[in-house]
């Protein structure tokens, strides 16, 4: 079975940081990342993923009355943002569960496990 | 540049349809997804399974907890994706312009995928 793995996180986090603090903020918290793909690589039959850009910097595409409407920003202006998602391979959802657990997500962020259809 | 397209829409209307109508639907994203990879621009795609299925894993006072569903229930939900190759965001806005007719789909949302910055 195919788990996508949905990383959301709260963008506020680095409001009021400058560039410079945004990337040492950044320097300090992708190793732990990097150690989680490990683990995946280790312990899923496959593992891909992507990080995507900031919110802000996405164009949304919708209909109204049947023309096309391409506005600046996310889809929905939720609190937490997608930031990147991993597909994994693993037997059942309780195995992807488990490996989204060992997650370093912190207590802004959140990671959605859900089933690919296949 | 790759761009990932995110299509949210409206699963209970989607759950409405046929498993017939939703098929049809399927196909017709199936042959944007094949337009998109005879043209070079489709990098990968794929379907969730609605948010029902979904299980949500947080951190809360140091623990880890799970609670069934998304991340957060809203009236539309992500339903699934597609990566495209395309030169600007606004080339890959066009792309997604030719997507199937927006049916139940609320929206698209177009993002760049993050690429290390090659400077300093």
């Amino acid at each position: 079975m195919k788990y996508a793995l949905l990383i959301y996180s709260d963008p506020s986090v680095v409001d009021g940081l400058t560039n410079e603090e945004i990337l040492a903020r950044r320097e300090e918290v992708m190793p732990k990342w990097l150690e989680w793909f490990e683990y995946l690589q280790q312990h899923a039959k496959s593992v891909e993923g992507r990080e995507l850009d900031e919110g802000t910097t996405a164009k949304t595409l919708r209909y109204e009355n049947g023309e096309p409407v391409v506005t600046d920003g996310p889809f929905a202006e939720t609190k937490e943002q997608i930031g990147g998602y991993l597909l994994i391979e693993c037997d059942n959802l309780d195995e992807a569960i488990d490996m989204a657990a060992h997650s370093p997500i912190t207590a802004r962020g959140s990671v959605e496990v859900r089933p690919v259809v296949e | 540049m790759h761009y990932m397209l995110l299509i949210h829409g409206d699963e209970r209307e989607w759950a409405t349809l046929s498993e017939d109508e939703q098929n049809a639907i399927r196909e017709e994203y199936g042959r944007f997804a094949q337009r998109a990879r005879e043209s070079g621009k489709l990098v990968d795609a794929g379907e969730l399974q609605p948010t029902d299925r979904a299980t949500t894993v947080r951190l809360r006072n140091d623990e880890i907890v799970l609670t069934d569903g998304p991340y957060e229930e809203t009236n539309s939900a992500l339903g699934g994706y597609f990566v495209v190759d395309a030169g600007s965001i606004d080339e890959a806005v066009e792309l997604a312009k030719q997507l199937p007719p927006s049916g139940t789909r609320a929206g698209v949302e177009v993002r760049p995928v993050y690429v290390q910055s090659e400077e300093s």
